[in-house]
């Protein structure tokens, strides 16, 4: 099928650009104009009516990136749900894709938000993919009541917001430091952690949200502020106060040292522990999931170190083979940061829209159908099971533990 | 008690980070003592020396990990190649960023601004050209505790800077007090326009001046790396610390330079066991202001000539 290209909206675009977008949008998405709820259309090809499921998410600027490893996944879904291979088996009704950039931007955002309710085809949204983007556009698709499933803004407060629609596959910042700390607790078996932060805004809630669930765990918890230093280009410190800290800790006999914050510091710290003789278990957060921590800390020294975070791996799922390879096969690159979620998004959608049909048939699935079956939907998918509560938060803390393996490489060893 | 608990511990990495802050420290003040200039760009002097060991030692140690005399000699080539490395870019500066505003007789400010350019487009040209992520540098030794002191230990890498500090600041102390060179840098230091009559070449003291700060701060920057890696920005704080340093013992003075980064370093390790970490630098810099409101020369006064 074509791919539909989004007219570039700015900020500033004036109404009559936007009109233009939302016609041009909704020529492509149905025959009929722009109407308040969703009408299906009969398609000439394929079964039954045709509705749209829509992805919005950066596409351009310098976070692209992050944006197209999910834009591939949910037109991959699409692309399966339409072939009547999938796990969905024919299903009666056609879907067609539509993906819309907002360049993760809480400015463009909204503009884009309006041509997609607009486009009556549309009866669910994946996305929008970065949390400033999305508290921005959510206001515009609750009036509208058009369900949207994030696969990757894990801000807390976007759930506080009251929005009837929203809805995440992932777990939230708040959601991981009492998973990391139950992990370290009913896992490890540990009774004593020091919790370090780098100071950074996302560190220092990490570490806020840790401590209580390791104290009520029964576990010893000391806690030092560390700021990150002007050689990660990570604060205000310097790479000297990490012996001091490395000391402090070791003297301290803790088990384990809980580090809050991104992989450069950590690499640092973690040379400076085990250097001052600290022979725990280290533990840090998906800010330090990166390569560049084994590189930095030597591997010897990061060997065991155990890395959370909401996101799953699924190069190594063999339940994910056929995925793997069916994402690289339609976007030319391997799968990345949140495609598995985004795939998963897009097909607890179809999970929906193929209850809705089965239960009253194909046509009356309408976005408010929509809404209320995800707040019900159970689908198991490829990186976890998914149920919502009430707010649109995941059910349950999905957070998975990565481990640094003595040969260097970061393999997952399992939900936290 | 919190302060007693660590103490020899954070004491002997205090000592080791002082020792370090008192050579990059020389490089400020003997800029200092002949110009009259606080030389910004001494901390990409630093970074330029750790990226020249870095290399070096890249180069030579390859995957293999050295031993013995071995390591010495390497530990040796690093400092060597940071020095070397520390010294040509300080001589560059000197050349480019400073020398034609002497020329024209160019107001102090002019000096500050022109090294605060200086700084920014070294940094970001290491960026640029070495790539933005920390980059480790091999291992040369093993390092391992070598002795204690009242159950604390000493690691190999403590003892590798202490022993080169020391070499280094006894032989600098020497050549300015001793020879020719030194006589020269102490004439300009204390009467530039005097010591010209006398037949000093002005323009070559203070050449050779930026050298002998070059040499030492590019050996500190291969120092500084050993444990944690060079990146593009590691200039900035050691930078500051070691400039603030100088201030505490005496800017101008080079016995000043070095009590002023001992002091320092052990200064602001010491408080760690019993505050958060990111309070460390507001010790380290109350102590400064309390120096300097009762000493406002710092603890052994400013003069270059007098105190060596």
């Amino acid at each position: 099928m074509l791919t539909k290209r989004t007219i570039p909206i700015r900020a500033t675009a004036v109404l009559g650009v936007v009109s233009i977008a939302v016609l041009g949008l909704s020529a492509c998405g149905s025959s009929k104009k722009a109407s308040s709820g969703s009408s299906p259309t009969t398609s000439s090809s394929g079964t039954g009516p045709t509705y749209t499921i829509a992805y919005e998410g950066p596409l351009s600027g310098g976070d692209a990136q992050l944006g197209l490893n999910m834009k591939y996944a949910v037109e991959l879904a699409v692309n399966q749900a339409n072939s009547g291979t999938s796990q969905f088996g024919k299903l009666p009704f056609t879907l067609k894709f539509t993906a819309a950039d907002d360049q993760g931007s809480g400015t463009i955002s909204p503009s884009v938000a309006t041509s997609l309710v607009d486009n009556s085809g549309v009866v669910a949204v994946v996305g929008p993919a970065f949390s400033g983007a999305t508290k921005a556009a959510e206001p515009t698709f609750s009036a509208a009541n058009l369900a949207t499933v994030t696969p990757s803004a894990t801000n807390p407060a976007l759930a506080t917001e009251g929005w009837g629609n929203f809805f995440r596959v992932v777990a939230d910042d708040n959601a991981q430091g009492p998973a990391d700390a139950d992990y370290m607790a009913d896992t490890l078996h540990l009774t004593s952690v020091y919790v370090v932060n780098d100071a950074s805004a996302y560190a220092v809630g990490l570490a806020g949200a840790f401590t209580p669930e390791a104290r009520a765990k029964g576990m010893k918890v000391t806690s030092q502020q560390v700021p990150g230093t002007t050689q990660c280009s990570e604060g205000t410190g310097s790479v000297t106060e990490y012996p001091a800290a490395a000391s402090v800790v070791k003297t301290s006999g803790a088990q384990a040292v809980f580090y809050a914050g991104y992989y450069c510091g950590f690499a640092d710290f973690a040379k400076a522990l085990r250097s001052a003789g600290f022979t725990g278990q280290l533990f840090s957060d998906d800010g330090s999931l990166d390569p560049h921590y084994v590189s930095g800390a030597g591997t010897s020294v990061a060997a065991g170190t155990l890395i959370s975070c909401p996101c799953q791996d699924l190069t190594t799922n063999p339940a994910a083979a056929s995925f793997v390879s069916q994402f690289k096969t339609l976007a030319g690159f391997a799968i990345g940061t949140y495609s598995g979620e985004a795939y998963d998004a897009t097909n607890t959608i179809i999970s929906v829209m193929k209850s809705i049909a089965a239960a009253s048939g194909a046509s009356s699935i309408t976005r408010a159908a929509v809404v209320a079956g995800l707040k019900t939907v159970t689908y198991t998918g490829l990186t976890k099971t998914i149920k919502f509560e009430s707010n649109g938060d995941i059910a349950g803390t999905a957070e998975y533990v990565y481990k640094v393996e003595p040969s260097g490489t970061i393999t997952e060893v399992g939900p936290a | 008690m919190c302060f007693t608990t660590n103490f020899w511990n954070l004491f002997i990495g205090g000592l080791a980070n002082g020792f370090i802050y008192a050579l990059i420290a020389l490089g400020y003040t003997l800029v200092y003592g002949v110009l009259r200039l606080i030389n910004f760009a001494h901390s990409e002097v630093f970074m330029s020396g750790a990226f020249g060991g870095l290399f070096v030692l890249q180069n030579v140690i390859g995957s293999k990990q050295p031993s013995g005399l071995a390591s010495v000699g390497l530990v040796v080539l690093g400092l060597a190649a940071g020095a070397v490395s520390g010294a040509a870019v300080a001589f560059l500066l000197e050349r480019v960023a400073y020398r034609p505003l002497r020329r024209r007789n160019a107001p102090r400010l002019a000096f500050l601004i022109s090294a605060i350019g200086a700084s920014y487009f070294l940094y970001n040209l290491a960026g640029k050209e070495f790539g933005r992520q920390p980059i480790s540098i091999p291992n040369a030794f093993t390092n391992g505790t070598v002795f204690t002191v009242f159950g604390a230990p000493v690691q190999t890498y403590y003892v590798i800077v202490a022993v080169v500090t020391l070499v280094l600041l006894v032989l600098i102390d020497r050549v300015v007090a001793l020879t020719r060179l030194g006589r020269g840098i102490r004439a300009v230091a204390q009467d530039a326009d005097t010591a010209s009559l006398m037949g000093v070449n002005i323009d070559r003291v203070i050449s050779q001046t930026f050298v002998i700060g070059g040499l030492l701060g590019g050996a500190a920057g291969f120092l500084y790396a050993i444990p944690t890696g060079v990146a593009y920005t590691m200039g900035f704080t050691p930078g500051i610390k070691a400039f603030t340093a100088a201030v505490l013992g005496g800017i101008g003075n080079i016995r000043g330079a070095m009590i002023g980064g001992l002091v320092l370093g052990v200064a602001e390790n010491l408080p760690v066991s019993c505050i958060q970490t990111s309070w460390r630098d507001v010790v380290a810099f109350g102590i400064l202001v309390l120096v300097l409101m009762f000493r406002p020369t710092g603890i052994l006064g400013e003069k270059l000539g007098r105190a060596a």
